[in-house]
């Protein structure tokens, strides 16, 4: 009888010290569920999914709280994949958010820049070189063509160009493979 | 051991950008950034101090500020455009101005 209760107390000893280890050992960071769908999605910190960046678009796509149609930048080919990560049905891009654009980058009109600052405050990627009573100039690589600094300028000189495909911007394109009905 | 601090030094031409990364002792100076990245070599043209100024992170500051760790160093160019002409143009053409233009360029 004493046998049988220590050879129980010491399997339960030996399994708790096992799982409080594998607890430190193997300690995961955050939700690697968000880091996921973030990475999906296009870090344009646009905002027009109804959420202030893509990080926190995310953690309510994660939590449930928001749908995976909401993302106007990453367009079909993000839903599809973000439809392939949650196991979820593709839909399409929901109207109210926006629609799928060419890809874009903001220009500044040099003829007409004033030099006040206002598109420097609203880029959410610091993609803006300038300051007050300066030129301000848009560093292309750094722009994701959010398209937020447009609104405030008040002289309207900033333009969006779409980037030309080229061999550094080309990516695949999502296989859409077309099922005939079996007649 | 004295530290390093990594800073990047961004001179910004219409269509093409210069953007470099420069690794300064602790305490460098905005203008140290710029020599250490060479862009002076590059575009003879800037004038640090005279037409061209300089900054952080949109801000103004002289060229014997201090940096700290990932800071960016802005070489600036001036202005085409005068305000004044471009603000009085719209108002002729009945168009608004949206929110004045910001504090900024007012003082």
């Amino acid at each position: 009888m004493l046998t049988a209760l220590l050879i129980m107390a010491g399997i339960a000893v030996v399994l708790g010290a096992a799982l409080g280890y594998a607890s430190i050992r193997f300690k995961v960071e955050g939700d690697p569920l968000v880091e996921k769908i973030d990475a999906i999605l296009p870090q344009t910190q646009c905002g027009q999914c109804g959420y202030p960046g893509c990080k926190p678009y995310a953690q309510a796509v994660a939590n449930g709280e928001a749908d995976i149609n909401q993302c106007p930048p990453g367009g079909e080919e993000g839903i599809r994949k973000l439809a392939d990560l949650l196991g979820r049905e593709f839909k399409p891009l929901s109207e109210e958010h926006g629609v799928e654009k060419p890809k874009s980058v903001a220009f500044i009109d040099e003829q007409t820049c004033i030099g006040c600052t206002l598109c420097i405050q609203a880029c959410p990627v610091d993609a803006i070189v300038g300051a007050a009573k300066q030129m301000h100039t848009v560093v292309e690589p750094l722009c994701t063509g959010c398209e937020l600094c447009v609104a405030p300028c008040p002289v309207d000189c900033i333009t969006m160009e779409p980037v030309a495909e080229t061999v550094e911007t080309w990516k695949w394109k999502y296989p859409v493979v077309e099922i005939r009905k079996a007649s | 051991m004295s530290e390093r601090i990594n800073v990047e030094v961004s001179y910004a031409l219409p269509h093409r950008q210069e953007l470099i990364r420069v690794s300064l002792a602790a305490g460098a100076t905005v203008s140290e950034a710029i020599a250490a990245s060479g862009l002076l070599a590059k575009y003879p043209e800037i004038d640090p101090g005279g037409a061209n100024k300089l900054g952080i992170y949109a801000k103004l500051t002289k060229p014997d500020a201090v940096l700290r760790d990932r800071d960016r160093v802005e070489i600036y160019r001036p202005l085409i455009a005068d305000p004044k002409a471009v603000r009085k143009k719209r108002a002729d053409e009945g168009k608004v101005m949206k929110k004045g233009g910001g504090g900024a360029d007012e003082g």
